[in-house]
């Protein structure tokens, strides 16, 4: 395929190279599963593979375009989800071992079913963390997805396949779901792109739960104008979510050269200074491209994460309790102990988070009408090794599992739109987070694109790939 | 500080260290009596290799419990169950 390093092509190189036909869509999808089985079993990202569906694809979508038929946005491109999304033909396994007794999903999740109408191929289901409480990327199942950059150190979670085959040169594209961080973590960790959109924007159907107040779907890609371009097919009320919006696309692809000027941009003070040099570095090169000079504090943001804790949990035991009664020994431990915990816990202080929620959203819209974006860091630290329980925050040592999430979970708590971009450092890269208003996606995508475009932020490629 | 002083202290400070850590030790039995408990009114089957954990991770919800309830909120807040960012 001449001019297409399919390696690290992103889809925008992808569909040209399609269309201008110097790669039929057949060509790019045997390459993708060459560069799968010869990959994979050093990232173990992937947990299934769907070649049939695939090729079948990949050929209409030939003989679409011999036709002289009209292409759609994302022809020919590669993608896979995250092993919670529906696919028909495969069992939904959630990252689980007693999803795998389920029956094969009779359809595809909404998300899955507008990527291929956009011309998109599916090429497989994603390693996750079990039933998405995870930031390790770690699968007592599966075994771990590994980091690209660095196999013995964690994807992180719980959409560490996504993460993992992005970064890792498989696809350009993957979805994942976040609940408190689960496409930021991996997308940190893996040094790639990642969008968690406003909470209700795009459909969840078809898509394992976890805990339905917080859960989000977005995309994970190695450029700002990836996310925005998959983002863009995605968008659309659908019924068969009743937390999906009913309001009418906001395509932001062609939003994205209108630049960061403009834009009133802040740094999040107080609980979101890391102590952490990495971490710091990364957010303030971003701060300094941008020519950011404020802070500003989002209130009372660790009893925000406190109270995302306690919504989590015990959702997520209210969602498991029946299989915490009849298979759990099937879980991972790690995870039973904690829906267990969940399920303990009485219902008065969730009401309270609850309560308390509407109270921090209240007081982030505030913020909003004195800033477009705020910038924090989106993980702690760079990736742990697989296997880590601990890791130094400044003086703390704190546990590797539940932490990750310290800086993401009190921004997706009230579902506001985040864009984690990558910033390339030696050894392992880091993400800062772009943070906007309620359905203001197109904001934090056209900052993520300018320090794209500025040489900032950059999927980092890993060597050998 | 004189000479005396210092075993008066010292005692004192033993007296504190040990009512802390009956205290610690009352309060962890009620934490492992609520588990037990709390598994057995659930239908949950618990096994005992399983406790500790289980009632590490509620020592830890619990935690951030009292740090969202001592935020005060007016008795009108709503809570935010169908959310809408």
């Amino acid at each position: 395929m001449p001019g297409l390093d399919l390696g690290w092509s992103n889809a925008a190189d992808i569909v040209a190279a399609f269309a201008s036909g110097r790669a039929s869509a057949l060509s790019i999808v045997e390459a993708t599963f060459a560069r799968i089985r010869g990959r994979d079993p050093l990232l173990n990202s992937f947990t299934a593979v769907t070649d049939e569906r695939a090729l079948i694809r990949a050929q209409a979508l030939d003989a679409a375009r011999s036709g002289g038929e009209p292409l759609p946005p994302l022809a020919a491109v590669p993608f896979a989800v995250k092993n919670l999304f529906d696919v028909a033909g495969l069992p939904t396994l959630a990252g689980s071992k007693i999803n795998r007794d389920a029956p094969p999903a009779n359809r595809d999740a909404t998300l899955v079913a507008r990527l291929q109408a956009a011309g998109a191929v599916l090429v497989g289901a994603l390693n996750m963390g079990e039933y998405a409480y995870d930031f390790t990327g770690e699968n007592l199942h599966d075994g771990p997805a590994r980091n690209p950059h660095d196999l013995a150190r964690m994807a992180g979670g719980s959409s560490s396949g996504s993460g993992a085959a992005v970064g890792g040169g498989l696809v350009p594209l993957a979805l994942g779901s976040d609940t408190n961080g689960s496409i930021r973590v991996p997308s940190s960790l893996c040094g790639v792109f990642g969008l968690k959109p406003t909470y209700g924007r795009l459909s969840r159907a078809g898509v394992f739960p976890f805990a339905t107040s917080l859960d989000h779907v977005g995309p994970l890609a190695r450029s700002a104008r990836d996310l925005a371009l998959t983002y863009d097919a995605m968008q659309g009320y659908d019924p068969a979510d009743p937390v999906c919006a009913d309001r009418a696309s906001e395509p932001v692809a062609a939003l994205l050269q209108r630049g960061a000027e403009g834009l009133r941009i802040a740094v999040a003070g107080g609980y979101f200074k890391s102590r952490n040099a990495e971490a710091v570095y990364a957010v303030d090169r971003v701060a300094a491209a941008l020519g950011v000079n404020r802070d500003i504090e989002i209130p009372e943001a660790e009893r925000a994460r406190s109270a995302a804790y306690i919504i989590t949990a015990t959702e997520g035991a209210s969602l498991h309790l029946d299989r915490l009664r009849t298979r759990a020994r099937d879980f991972d431990p790690a995870v039973r102990d904690r829906l267990i915990a969940g399920a303990m816990l009485p219902a008065s202080p969730v009401v309270k988070a609850q309560k308390f929620r509407r109270w921090y959203r209240a007081e982030m819209l505030k913020l909003f009408s004195e800033v477009d974006a705020i910038l924090a860091p989106a993980t702690p630290c760079t990736a742990p090794l697989i296997g880590q329980k601990t890791f130094k925050l400044g003086d703390a040592e704190l546990p590797v599992r539940a932490n990750l999430g310290l800086y993401t979970q009190p921004i997706s708590f009230i579902g506001v739109p985040v864009v984690a971009v990558p910033i390339p450092m030696s050894p392992l890269p880091i993400a800062v987070q772009i943070i906007a208003a309620p359905w203001r996606e197109d904001v934090a995508l056209r900052i993520a694109h300018t320090l794209e475009v500025e040489g900032i932020a950059a999927a980092m490629r890993p060597k050998g790939v | 500080m004189s000479r005396k002083s210092i075993p008066r202290k010292a005692k004192t400070a033993r007296r504190i260290r040990s009512l802390k850590r009956s205290s610690r030790a009352k309060k962890s039995d009620a934490l492992a009596g609520l588990v037990a408990a709390s598994a057995q009114a659930l239908a949950v089957p618990l096994e005992p290799a399983w406790h500790t954990g289980v009632k590490f991770n509620l020592q830890l919800l619990l935690a951030h419990a009292a740090r969202v309830d001592a935020f005060v909120l007016p008795d009108e807040t709503e809570p935010a169950p169908v959310f809408r960012a």
